[in-house]
């Protein structure tokens, strides 16, 4: 049911308030973006007719020197009956359709795509229904007036979606109340710590939305951004799974993964060439020399504190940027890491393992 | 309203001949300490007039502040000469604090948007026009000499001096950055661990509390008591009806926040789990708690602007009120139903059932207030309009309060408040309905009573300029507030992505405009009273009982005591005291018989 003509509901109208179509054809969307669109437009009525009125008051009767008083009617009970019941059925018709998309928000359909969704101070995490996370990052970027590039401050992780399919995300905090707000979706809600709340949407076009904090949680509120990326359904399917860590297959496609979705190919590759880190192809075994000195060969030990303490020991002609991973990895995943390095070859190479494996697929589109 | 001159009796005994309020008690010393010491109400609403405009000071100079940061968002250099260089942290750069992280710049924001809220709030507009105007205006309303209790009254000053001293030490000490709502567990376990000053600015809101509480208690019983022989309860001008009801929902909701904010300092010192899920409490009773507390003291702010314009509008354009008792009726189930509605600030947050029913409670509050704005333009109809300061404030009080109370409809109504709540949105709603409403009418009645006050005319011409350059710089500062709240920027943000950036600084030039618009008033304040004319008894032709005290009024404020034999606004039929019927000319009298409205 159209609330009013569409000229005024769509168009420059629309555009003005809200500068794109809602991005989710949940209730709340749809029926939040019509309701607010007659409240507008109810408001500019009322408004106008309220403000006319006293301008013309104003100047008709405006004061004039020595002009007697003029006697008027100090109430009109029926004038005042008409404008306390009118503008209450106003209201109760906005607050019937608010509760009307108040009540699609809450309930998600059944087939909804479950995802767990964690806040914490100040950073968004999401784990998918197979256990995976996504590793993608991005940054806003900006160009200024000298033409120089510039970001955010903060990396921003990329989560998928599928499209044309309900997801629900249910929300907790790890610390404080945060509010998950994606404003091209039209709706937010609370999260909390210790507690479980609720989200769902669904996107139908293939697109990117800007998710925010809502709640104001601290230092980098500000900075709490994340990236909803809507894929066609095959895709996203694809893409979790490509992100899945594969348990059951033992340490070294674990690490393959791990490798993926910790950020470790932020800085380092596994082809052989050097990044801001080193790349990890070939160096098992390999004597490394240290910037202020010393030297050590590249084993199991020698890897896991370049995890750990990464400033431990920094290889000559490589700045020290690693941040440290303690309590981001547990010892399963870091025998893993190590048994994924120790598989991507020997220098000089053991006998009798001829290890082809690069581990060189695409790289994770680091930013956009 | 007409005196009778030596008929009342026993009047000529206690009749004073004595001076104003305002004249000097010998030299300076003597002079201050005749001031701190005082229990004249009058003294009293100067003092916390010029208390509660520090504060405004204060609160508005971390309001450009926050414009200021907000005209570039914080960002990082990607190319270029200053690879990993910050920009953009124009506060950061103003305090001499340079190459330091984005944390430490948001943080500077966030302290100062803090102190923005917690000063303008607790110490400004929550104490702001009952505890001036009201203060000393009241008793004279009234005919009386002064308010019930005035020992409580001047120590309800010293609690206010004493609490905002408590907030000014957190601030030294290095400022808050919880918000001025402190919401839980941020608040009770994140902000600032370890820190005194948090617990300062807890306190500060605690003790301001108490003030509030001794000035709704000594307004009421004023109210109940001190009328003047024949001053009915409808015979009560609408700003005494304002005044009542505000100090009624002073008295029941202040201790509420009293006692939520020592639970929330217990839980901060001693870890007693009442709202931290960490020590195995609930954040979200700390919302209930304070919001009970904190939307009825939303109409603490606006009932007494509410007060004003019915004041001024009925005076400048000398018409009866029109709907007086829809408008006093109004006040009071506005006082009544803001006890039902601070659940609409957690409609993102609590239970489905809770939600619906606070929404549906939410439109009930808004009909009174509607039916006050077409009362007031009613009052406009075939009236005599005079447009001077406090009349122009007035009318622009109905255009900016109109857009404040519209544009609550699409955050009252639950599908759209999704989208709209902690957004700029509601930023924009409530400062359209605080500033547009009560801070506009302030200075609506600033102007009108301020012959009264001091004694002096202002400048009409300058004042109507910075009249205004605040009207359209409030406008321009707020309105774009509206757009950036539905295209989706968040609240309380130091940063934002660069499709914002337009709006932010239309909206940052907006309050530099306001700026200006202030400082001109300020000096034109100054300049009347340096040398300002000296003003008339009545310069505007009141009716009520303050227009027949001496500009100023004498320390026992009239020299007889005063006799009602009309109402407020009987405009029509009675020149006005102090005034010459040919420059108010009263209407025809009404033929023999018929009845008056």
């Amino acid at each position: 049911m159209n609330l009013i003509p569409t000229t005024l509901a769509d168009g420059f109208w629309h555009w003005l308030w809200f500068n794109e179509k809602a991005k989710s054809s949940a209730g709340v969307a749809t029926i939040g973006d019509e309701l607010f669109m007659y409240i507008f437009w109810l408001s500019v009525v009322w408004f106008v007719f309220l403000m006319g009125l006293t301008f013309y008051f104003v100047v008709k009767y405006r004061r004039k020197p020595g002009q007697k008083l003029v006697r008027s009617p100090a109430h009109h009970t029926p004038l005042e009956i008409a404008w306390t019941v009118v503008p209450t059925l106003f209201l109760v018709y906005i607050f019937f359709k608010g509760f009307w998309g108040y009540a699609d928000a809450l309930v998600a359909p059944a087939n909804a795509e479950l995802i767990n969704l964690k806040a914490q101070k100040w950073a968004w995490r999401m784990t998918y229904p197979n256990g995976a996370e996504s590793p993608l990052s991005t940054r806003f970027t900006y160009t200024d007036a000298q033409g120089n590039q510039l970001t955010s401050a903060q990396d921003a992780p990329i989560f998928v979606v599928p499209a044309g399919k309900p997801v629900q995300l249910r929300m907790s905090s790890m610390d404080v109340i945060h509010s998950f707000w994606v404003p091209d979706f039209r709706a937010k809600f609370d999260i909390f710590p210790n507690r479980y709340t609720a989200y769902w949407f669904q996107a139908d076009e293939v697109g990117d939305h800007p998710i925010y904090c809502a709640e104001y949680c601290g230092d980098l509120h500000s900075e709490m951004y994340a990236i909803l990326r809507v894929l066609p359904e095959a895709e996203y399917r694809s893409t979790i799974d490509g992100w899945a860590i594969p348990w059951d297959q033992g340490p070294v496609p674990v690490g393959k993964v791990l490798y993926k979705t910790k950020g470790c190919a932020a800085c380092h590759t596994v082809d052989g060439t050097p990044n801001t880190g080193p790349t990890w192809s070939h160096i098992w075994g390999e004597e490394h020399e240290f910037e202020g000195g010393g030297k050590a060969v590249v084993d199991a030990n020698y890897i896991r504190e370049s995890i750990l303490v990464p400033a431990a020991k920094i290889r000559k002609g490589f700045p020290n940027q690693m941040v440290s991973f303690q309590g981001q990895l547990n010892d399963r995943e870091l025998d893993a890491l190590i048994a994924y390095i120790e598989s991507l070859g020997a220098n000089p190479p053991a006998p009798g393992t001829g290890h082809s494996e690069t581990g060189a697929e695409t790289e994770p589109a680091g930013s956009n | 309203m007409t005196t009778l001159h030596g008929e009342i009796p026993g009047a000529h005994g206690h009749e004073h001949h004595d001076g104003s309020y305002l004249e000097r008690k010998g030299g300076m010393v003597s002079t201050i300490i005749d001031w701190a010491t005082t229990i004249d109400h009058k003294k009293i609403g100067v003092m916390y007039l010029v208390a509660v405009l520090t504060m405004f000071f204060i609160g508005g100079v971390a309001a450009m502040l926050i414009r200021y940061e907000l005209f570039e968002p914080v960002r990082i250099q990607a190319t270029g000469d200053n690879v990993g260089q910050i920009s953009g942290t124009a506060l950061a750069n103003l305090f001499g604090q340079k190459d330091i992280s984005v944390a430490k710049a948001d943080n500077i924001y966030n302290r100062v948007m803090t102190l923005h809220g917690a000063v303008m709030v607790f110490m400004f507009i929550v104490p702001g026009i009952p505890a001036s105007l009201g203060n000393f205006l009241l008793p004279l309303m009234l005919g009386a000499k002064d308010v019930a209790f005035p020992r409580l009254n001047l120590a309800s000053w010293y609690v206010y001096v004493f609490g905002s001293i408590f907030g000014i030490l957190a601030i030294v000490m290095g400022g808050v950055d919880t918000g001025w709502t402190f919401y839980t567990p941020y608040s009770s376990s994140h902000a600032d661990p370890g820190h005194w000053r948090v617990v300062f600015m807890i306190l500060a809101a605690f003790i301001l509390g108490f003030s509030s509480i001794f000035t709704g208690l000594n307004f009421i019983v004023t109210v109940h008591k001190l009328r003047a022989p024949g001053l009915g309860w409808f015979d009560l001008p609408l700003f005494v009806w304002a005044i009542y009801s505000t100090s009624i929902i002073q008295v029941l909701a202040t201790p509420v926040i009293g006692i939520t904010l020592l639970l929330l300092v217990f839980e901060r010192l001693f870890h007693v789990g009442i709202f931290d899920p960490a020590l195995g409490g609930d954040p979200v009773l700390f919302q209930h708690f304070f919001w009970f507390y904190s939307h009825p003291v939303v109409y603490v702010m606006i009932l007494p602007g509410m007060g004003i314009i019915s004041e001024t509008i009925a005076v400048h354009s000398r018409k009866q009120i029109f709907g007086y008792k829809a408008i006093a009726f109004s006040s009071i189930s506005i006082a009544a139903i803001s006890f039902l509605v601070w659940g609409h600030h957690l409609f993102v947050s609590e239970g489905e059932l809770v939600a619906t029913i606070f929404s549906a409670l939410t439109f009930l509050v808004a009909i009174p207030t509607a039916v006050k704005v077409f009362n007031w333009i009613g009052t406009l109809y075939k009236g005599s309009i005079q447009i001077n300061t406090p009349m122009l404030y007035t009318l622009f009080f109905l255009f900016t309060f109109s857009i404040g109370g519209l544009t609550g409809l699409p955050l009252g109504a639950l599908a759209t408040d999704l989208h709209l709540h902690d957004s700029y949105f509601v930023v924009a709603h409530f400062h359209y309905v605080m500033m547009g409403g009560t801070v506009i009418a302030f200075l609506a009645g600033i102007h009108h009573w301020w012959p009264k006050i001091f004694g002096r005319m202002y400048n009409e011409r300058w004042a109507m300029i910075a009249c205004v350059l605040v009207f359209i710089g409030f406008n321009t500062t707020f309105f774009t507030q509206f757009f950036l709240g539905t295209r989706g920027m968040p609240r309380r943000y130091a940063s934002y992505p660069d499709q914002y950036q337009l709006l932010h600084q239309i909206s940052s030039i907006g309050a530099a405009i306001l700026l200006i618009g202030f400082l001109l008033h300020l000096a034109v304040f100054i300049g009347s009273l340096f040398a300002g004319k000296k003003a008339p008894a009545n310069p505007w032709g009141g009716l009520t009982f303050e227009w027949e005290a001496d500009s100023p009024p004498t320390t026992h404020n009239f020299h007889h005591e005063p006799l009602a034999t009309h109402g407020p606004y009987a405009f029509d039929d009675v020149v006005p005291p102090h005034c010459d019927p040919k420059d108010y000319p009263i209407a025809d009298p009404l033929p023999a018989g018929s009845k008056r409205h």
